[in-house]
C-alpha cells in the first residue's frame, strides 16, 4: 500500500505525460480505515461514534440519491433507510473494513427501490452508444464551500461544475453509479464492483467510456 | 494520418484511463508515454481525460446543505432518545421486578 497521505489534488504539472499518476488506491484505504475506526468506536458504545457514523451513513445516501437516482424526493427515504440500517446493523457487521461497501449496497438498494416506484424509469441497462440526451431528472446543486479559492477560481469551477452536472446528468445511470462511486466517493475499483454488482473489469471498462464521455461534454464548451 | 499511426492511437486510447489511474505495467506505462511524447493530439486528449477525472474528483468533494443536515441530525437526536427511552423502560421493569 503506498502513502496513506497522498491526496487527489491536481499538481501544476499533472497534465504531462512523465508525471507519475496519483495513487488512486491511496483515497479508498484511508476512507475504509476511517469507517472502520468509527464503527469499532460505536461498536463499544460510543454515543459520539455513532452519531458520527449515522451522519455519515445519510450522507452517502443524499449524495447518491441526488448523484446517481437524480431525484430529491428520494433523498429523504433513502436516508432514513440507511439511518435505520446502519443503526440496526451496526452491532452486528463482523468485519468493519467491509462496512462502508455494505453502507453503499445497502443505500444503493433503497435507491433503486424508489426509483422502481417510478413509472418510466429506465430500470434495464443502456449503453453509451445508445443513449439518447435527458433519460434521467435534472441533478439539483449541492452546496460546495471552499474559502482557499479565489472568487476568478470559484466562478471558473462553478461553471465547469454545472457542465459536468448536466454531462453526469446525460450519462445513463449504471455508467453514473460507476463514476459516482469511483471518481467522487473514492471508492476502490474492487469495492465499485461490489456495490454495483459487476465485475472488475466491467468497472474499469464503464468508467473508462464514462469518461470518455464526460470528457467530450466538458471540451465542447 | 498513416493507417498504422491512426490504430496506434486507437490502441492507447483504450489504455488511457488505465494510465490516468495508474494501472498499467511499467512496460506498458513506458509505452503510452512515449507514444505520448511524440502525438500531441494523443498528448492533448490524455490532458484533457486528466482534468475530467479531476473535476469528477472536486465534484465529490461536497457538503451537505445546512437543512438538509439539520433534518439529519435531528433524525439521529430522535432515534438515540427513542433507544434511551427504552433502554429506561427496561431498565426500570428490570428494577421493579427485584
Amino acid at each position: 500500500m503506498g502513502d496513506l497521505n497522498i491526496t487527489v489534488t491536481k499538481s501544476p504539472n499533472a497534465n504531462r505525460p512523465e508525471q507519475q499518476p496519483p495513487d488512486r488506491q491511496a483515497r479508498p484505504a484511508r476512507d475504509d480505515h476511517d469507517y472502520a475506526t468509527l464503527l469499532r468506536a460505536a461498536q463499544s458504545g460510543n454515543t459520539q461514534a455513532m452519531e458520527r457514523l449515522l451522519m455519515r451513513a445519510q450522507e452517502v445516501a443524499y449524495r447518491f440519491s441526488q448523484m446517481v437516482c437524480g431525484h430529491a424526493d428520494d433523498a429523504d427515504d433513502a436516508m432514513q433507510e440507511a439511518l435505520l440500517k446502519t443503526y440496526r446493523y451496526a452491532s452486528r457487521i463482523r468485519e468493519p473494513e467491509a462496512f462502508r461497501t455494505w453502507l453503499y449496497r445497502t443505500v444503493k438498494n433503497a435507491c433503486l427501490i424508489g426509483r422502481r416506484r417510478r413509472v418510466g424509469q429506465p430500470a434495464h441497462l443502456l449503453s453509451l452508444d445508445d443513449m439518447m440526451p435527458g433519460l434521467e431528472g435534472e441533478l439539483h446543486r449541492i452546496d460546495v464551500v471552499d474559502p482557499r479559492r479565489r472568487p476568478d477560481e470559484q466562478a471558473l469551477n462553478a461553471a465547469l461544475r454545472r457542465r459536468l452536472r448536466q454531462a453526469f446528468s446525460a450519462l445513463p445511470p449504471p455508467y453514473r453509479l460507476v463514476v459516482f462511486l469511483r471518481e467522487m466517493e473514492g471508492l476502490s475499483t474492487r469495492q465499485v464492483a461490489q456495490v454495483a454488482g459487476i465485475s472488475e473489469a466491467n468497472v474499469k471498462t464503464r468508467l473508462h467510456r464514462a469518461r470518455l464521455f464526460l470528457r467530450q461534454e466538458l471540451e465542447k464548451s | 494520418m498513416k493507417p498504422d499511426a491512426r490504430s496506434r492511437c486507437r490502441g492507447l486510447l483504450e489504455r488511457l484511463s488505465r494510465y490516468v489511474d495508474g494501472d498499467l505495467t511499467a512496460r506498458e506505462r513506458r509505452t503510452v508515454m512515449a507514444h505520448l511524447h511524440r502525438c500531441p493530439c494523443c498528448e492533448q486528449f490524455a490532458a484533457s481525460l486528466r482534468r475530467t477525472v479531476q473535476a469528477c474528483h472536486e465534484a465529490g468533494r461536497r457538503r451537505l446543505p445546512s437543512d438538509v443536515r439539520a433534518r439529519a441530525q435531528a433524525r439521529i437526536q430522535a432515534l438515540l432518545a427513542e433507544k434511551q427511552r427504552v433502554e429506561d423502560i427496561r431498565l426500570k421493569r428490570g428494577t421493579t421486578s427485584c
